[in-house]
């Protein structure tokens, strides 16, 4: 093979971000190839399972007809409160939920993503797997060029190089985008398993009327340990996800396996008879990328921008990434059109890309949880201490004991007292608005 | 098949379930085919890299590369022009389907009549066998049907003239290796050892990802006889399958300790033990 083997755009990834970009530059009119490192797209990538439909719906407007591969809409949501013997449940359910399509889904990403990436494909862009890219290319004056891979003749070569390579930063860290890897109190651990279960049990267990709903909970307290960390139980079309997510610096500091906290949470009184005689399908565990809005990476430099976990778009509280990753690879994409017209890669082009994403809620809602996470490692006792003391203020409250409503109420009091005072009970609601409301 | 023109190779391949991390429904005893992924036979990937390092090594020709299954084999066809593959053909139809080794071999090799009618073939290359059935039936089948020298278990090409319609090939047999002598076309069936798979360089990926292989059905571009494909075509009936349990026990005895004579006889003693519990009563053999 004589000559360099050119496109117009390179994107390194094919998980929602990448894919979203090649889709937006391929209906654009450009020569797009996406490099993606697993046997197929979507072959190394997890997440818990609830995927928004408004940004697919920006990038793929007719999505629906195209069949997406869902597994359930969310039509009943909400958190569960998990002490160590109890639980309290806050739990929504509407019939404004009941539409289709619905405003989010339960997914599972070994099928959505090839899915996803096939449309990219549809729309002209080529899609190369099994290859990783090892490197970027960059001329005598530092702007990305193209990128090399692994494999052999393995370089491409594009004015523009979009990375979208997950949180495992290696090349966003070379483009100098980031200083370094992320610190461990800045990255999550989910592990999570899928359970067979057939549909007709599993809708009877979580009280669905049939394959049209779903339900989404997220499970705080007990689910891990009263640490700060996140359980969830989402229902499948056929099964049920089930994991856990911790900073990786809580596992290190606790000394705890990540399978072991998931075994715990699926033994819990509460949580069990949900997945009796349930198989185990798939296990597996990824990292989150939770550095927030303050230790983003740049988004931009000569020739080249990062979308995605990559870039740490993630909204931890909300459980929301995909979503973010997706209508931040369509500005990408956009913006390496636009880039294409002008015939001008350079980062200040390219920074239009920030500043369309500015607008839009990817940047807003990471601005407005920009302490969130150092709000959660500041207050540890956060989860554990108020979840333990609802479902202990629940009991006294729903028991009966003979004594004096008022005698009831001083005790739940005390309670409270005894176990965070109540000036540090104000100084936690404090931080917490501050950290909510950015 | 003639010398004038380039060397021109066949190599057929399956499609099977990645059976490394396959499991058998207990009830059913079939295979659990939900989940697992799909790859290129592991011998038939050995089988095309061997056509294609030939191809190299005689400084051009061509290689087909033909498979008979579902739609969805396409990939692994896609796989092998990846591999350096030359034309890819997907033969592929509803009423290919439940063909034992049998319609399989007539399927192929005529396939392979039609292929060489365009352009002679000089070697047709199939893994030793398919890591689903494992048979190793339908290659030696296919040579049979195309009435070609055949040679199994294949390592090495030692020598292959086109001009002089020769080639000198390496076998693998029990005792060590065999070095035959034949004439072309010739059909091998491959042991890994042939050829290493090499990574594929980023520009075949690339053509690969661009290619789409020909499509042909049971009527056309190629008319197949009905009475000769899929299940028609397939006198095999599988009576039934199952997980054979394992096996138990077992005793070891001590030279050493027992003495050869004593050793001797227990194994006498528990063999023809065996022997008496397996027949049936009456017939007399031992008593």
């Amino acid at each position: 093979m004589t000559g360099r083997l050119t496109f117009d755009a390179i994107v390194v990834g094919a998980g929602p971000a990448g894919v979203a970009a090649a889709l937006t530059m391929a209906r654009g009119g450009l020569n797009v190839i996406i490099i993606e490192r697993g046997r197929f797209a979507g072959a190394k990538n997890l997440f818990g399972g609830v995927f928004y439909t408004h940004a697919l719906a920006d990038v793929l407007p007719d999505y629906w007809e195209r069949k997406p591969p869902f597994e359930r809409p969310v039509t009943e949501q909400g958190y569960w409160m998990l002490s160590p013997d109890s639980v309290i449940r806050v739990m929504h359910k509407s019939e404004r939920y009941q539409k289709e399509p619905a405003d989010a889904y339960t997914v599972l990403r070994a099928r959505f993503d090839p899915w996803f990436a096939e449309q990219a494909v549809a729309a002209g862009a080529l899609l190369i797997t099994r290859t990783t890219v090892t490197q970027l290319l960059k001329d005598e004056r530092g702007r990305v060029i193209g990128v090399d891979t692994d494999r052999p003749e393995g370089k491409v070569y594009a004015p523009v190089v979009i990375i979208a390579e997950g949180v495992n930063n290696l090349l966003t860290q070379q483009a100098g985008l980031i200083a370094s890897d992320l610190p461990p109190k800045y990255v999550a651990l989910a592990v999570k398993q899928y359970i067979n279960l057939p549909a007709k049990e599993l809708q009877a267990r979580f009280g669905l009327s049939g394959p049209r709903e779903g339900v989404a909970i997220d499970v705080f307290g007990d689910a891990t340990l009263g640490l700060p960390g996140t359980g969830f139980i989402y229902t499948d079309q056929s099964g049920i996800s089930i994991g856990v997510g911790m900073l990786l610096d809580e596992f290190v500091t606790h000394r705890l396996r990540p399978y072991e906290v998931l075994e715990r949470f699926k033994n819990h009184p509460v949580v069990r008879p949900y997945l009796e005689g349930g198989e185990v399908r798939e296990y597996g565990a990824h990292l989150i990328p939770e550095m927030g809005y303050d230790r983003m990476p740049k988004l931009a430099g000569d020739g080249v921008m990062v979308a995605g976990d990559a870039a740490g778009m993630v909204d931890a509280l909300h459980r929301e990434g995909t979503n973010l990753a997706i209508t931040a690879g369509k500005i990408a994409g956009e913006t390496a059109l636009a880039a294409h017209q002008a015939g001008d890669f350079s980062a200040a082009f390219l920074s239009r890309y920030r500043q369309s994403l500015e607008g839009t809620f990817v940047l807003q809602d990471m601005k407005q949880y920009r302490r969130m996470t150092d709000f959660l490692e500041s207050s540890p006792q956060f989860m554990g201490t108020y979840v333990n003391l609802l479902n202990e203020a629940a009991l006294r409250y729903f028991t009966a004991h003979g004594i004096p409503k008022r005698t009831m109420e001083h005790e739940i009091l005390k309670m409270v007292r005894e176990r965070r005072s109540f000036t540090g009970v104000a100084w936690d609601m404090l931080k917490l608005m501050r950290a909510m409301r950015g | 098949m003639n010398g004038d023109n380039p060397m021109h190779a066949v190599v057929a391949i399956k499609q099977v379930p990645d059976t490394s991390n396959v499991r058998i429904d207990p009830e059913t005893g079939t295979l659990i085919r939900e989940g697992v992924p799909a790859i290129v036979n592991p011998y038939d990937i050995h089988a095309v890299e061997a056509a294609v390092q030939l191809k190299e090594r005689l400084g051009g020709g061509k290689v087909t590369v033909i498979t008979m299954g579902p739609p969805k084999a396409a990939e692994a066809l896609l796989e092998c022009v990846e591999q350096g593959a030359d034309r890819a053909i997907l033969i592929t139809d509803r009423k290919f389907g439940g063909a034992d080794t049998l319609a399989t071999s007539y399927v192929l090799a005529r396939a392979i009549e039609v292929i060489n009618a365009e352009l002679p073939v000089d070697i047709i290359f199939f893994g030793k066998q398919a890591i689903d059935g494992d048979t190793a039936q339908v290659g030696p089948g296919v040579a049979t049907r195309l009435n070609i020298p055949l040679i199994t278990y294949a390592v090495a090409i030692e020598e292959f003239d086109l001009a002089a319609r020769r080639a000198v090939v390496h076998r693998r047999v029990e005792q060590g290796i065999e070095v035959l002598e034949t004439t072309l076309p010739v059909l091998l069936t491959v042991e890994k050892e042939i050829a290493p798979v090499r990574h594929a360089p980023l520009p075949r990926l690339i053509a690969a990802a661009r290619y789409k292989p020909e499509v042909w059905t049971a009527t056309a571009p190629v008319p197949f006889d009905p009475q000769q494909i899929g299940l028609k075509g397939s006198p095999t009936v599988v009576g039934k399958a199952y997980t054979p349990s394992p096996r138990s026990g077992g005793e070891v005895i001590s030279v050493a300790a027992l003495g050869l004579d004593a050793v001797v006889a227990r194994a006498m003693a528990v063999i023809e033990q065996a022997h008496v519990r397996n027949l049936q009563p009456g017939t007399g053999v031992v008593s």
